[in-house]
């Protein structure tokens, strides 16, 4: 009994030092992870960051209003004296409720409307999040990083 | 017998992987009876399925088993093509199934690497694990811009062309990966404390599995040779040749062992995937309403199991009902069977090996 006992702990032992041989291979490799608020990776090509949106290019026509599945984005328009020009009253976007699913962006025949880079969203009061007016071009400049 | 006592585990527990509360009758150290709560994720998606249209409700799939989303928003947009009958170009197909196997080796890194760590194999595995898997993830990021909720694949499609030199990355992630699956085997596998740990552990036997209706890795580790990729294959998965791994004990081991046979056979597919994938344009063009009547069923292979969607159509934009059949509620059924009469830590490593995501189970 105390002959099997003590061959367990022994192959027990051997079995850790087996598995330290695996981790001791990795020390010596580069690191993976980044230091991240020093060092900042770029985002990718397509990422899905806030909503943000040329006025200029759009045409008022509501179709990404109609996709949104959480009812985040809010547009109005007035019609001028001419009965033909149109133009945006309000168009203003809720961060807390948008789930960052780019059909928005996807749907939009004019390419207005889109998702930047933008990832660290942080406000010092959740309801400046609630209604982000996407028609002034201050709309990220506060936050460190924000593009447009 | 001593005196009993009820311990609650969760909601808040590290080893619960989500928010579970289980209901531990013990003496001493032995569990008599373990009772899941449920309920602490409940985001009612399947009543939200019925007030959105059906492209609206891609991104709320990727909700369900958020470590799996590709293959949630695959199951979703097949029985939706199914219920309106729409074609799907033979590029989008064949990428599609890229994506789902990807997206499993990823999602069974996930759960070797938390399962070591339930064992006490502290945070080493789970590293190594979670190493691998940000290759994946950064390539998804690249492919269609998000890391954990893709929301990639579109009803007749997908939202957008791989950008070029994606072939050469996985191809690349390929040769890397099976290089490390020796490691694992090196690391944890054989090692005979995790086979102590692990061993005879949490027996499932093939007539409990059926009976609970337990499905996926769990109940190919009985030893049901049970694949709905071979049995009724859907995409072009009847085009490629790859085995179903099966385990033989059922035990916490098995299940474990399992995943890492299947990652082997995902990077088989996606391999000859890779090799044969068409040119053409997978973009859905279809127009974004849908309308159709009728009501379907369609089941495909998740990386947890199977999951299954129910659609009942009336004609108008959004489903009439959509009923979600998810892998890990049925796997959770079997727990308090597995645990009976084990030790407290030993619950906990049972409970690891079945690889549940609370975001499926409460839905
Ligand atoms: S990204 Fe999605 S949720 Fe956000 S505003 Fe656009 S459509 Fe709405
Ligand atoms: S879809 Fe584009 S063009 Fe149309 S209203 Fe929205 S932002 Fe403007």
């Amino acid at each position: 009994m105390l002959f099997i006992y003590i061959k367990r702990i022994f192959v027990g032992f051997y079995s850790i030092l087996k598995g330290l041989k695996v981790t001791f291979k990795n020390i010596f490799k580069k690191p993976v992870t980044l230091h991240y608020p020093v060092v900042k990776q770029p985002m990718k090509e397509r990422f899905r960051g806030m909503v943000d949106l040329y006025p200029e290019k759009c045409v008022i026509c509501y179709q990404c209003i109609r996709i949104c599945p959480t009812a985040a984005l809010d547009l109005g328009h007035k019609v001028l004296e001419d009965n033909k020009t149109k133009n945006i009253t309000k168009f203003t976007f809720n961060a807390e409720l948008c789930c960052f699913c780019g059909l928005c962006e996807e749907i939009c025949p004019t390419d207005a409307i889109f998702l930047n880079k933008m990832y660290e969203v942080s406000y010092f009061d959740h309801k400046d999040l609630l209604s982000i007016d996407l028609m002034s071009n201050q709309k990220y400049k506060h936050v460190d990083g924000g593009v447009s | 017998m001593g005196e009993l006592f009820t311990v609650n585990m969760g909601p808040q527990h590290p080893s619960t992987h989500g928010v579970l509360y289980l209901e531990l009758v013990m003496d001493g150290e032995i569990v008599l009876s373990c009772k899941p709560h449920l309920g602490y994720l409940h985001r009612s998606i399947e009543k939200i399925a019925e007030n959105r249209t059906y492209t609206q409700f891609i991104p709320f799939t990727d909700r369900l088993d958020y470590l799996a989303s590709m293959n949630n928003n695959l199951g979703y947009c097949l029985a939706v093509e199914k219920l309106l009958n729409i074609a799907v170009p033979p590029r989008a197909q064949y990428l599609r199934v890229i994506m789902a196997e990807l997206n499993r080796v990823i999602s069974h890194l996930v759960a070797i690497g938390t399962f070591a760590q339930d064992l006490g194999a502290y945070a080493t595995p789970l590293f190594y694990a979670f190493r691998d898997r940000e290759k994946i993830v950064e390539l998804f990021d690249e492919i269609c811009g998000g890391r954990l909720t893709y929301n990639y694949i579109r009803i007749g499609g997908l939202s957008g062309d791989v950008p070029a030199g994606t072939e050469q990355v996985i191809k690349d992630f390929i040769k890397y990966e099976r290089k490390q699956l020796v490691e694992y085997n090196e690391l944890l596998t054989y090692n005979v404390i995790f086979l102590a740990r692990s061993k005879k552990i949490g027996i499932l036997t093939q007539e409990t599995a059926i009976n609970y209706s337990v499905t996926g890795p769990m109940l190919r580790a009985s030893g049901v040779k049970w694949d709905i990729r071979k049995e009724e294959p859907y995409l072009v998965y009847d085009k490629f040749d790859f085995d179903i791994p099966t385990g033989t004990a059922g035990d916490a081991w098995d299940r474990f062992k399992l995943k890492l046979d299947e990652i082997e056979q995902s990077l088989r597919i996606i391999e000859q995937a890779i090799g044969a994938i068409p040119e053409g344009n997978p973009v859905s063009k279809v127009n974004r309403v849908f309308r159709g009547s009728g009501e379907t069923y369609m089941r495909t292979e998740n990386p947890k199991g199977e999951l299954g969607f129910y659609l009942v159509a009336d004609g108008g934009l959004m489903p009439y009902r959509c009923k979600i059949r998810s892998p890990s509620f049925s796997n959770l059924g079997a727990l308090p069977e597995l645990v009976k009469g084990l030790n407290i830590s030993d619950a906990v490593c049972v409970l690891g090996s079945l690889d549940i995501v609370m975001g499926e189970i409460d839905r």
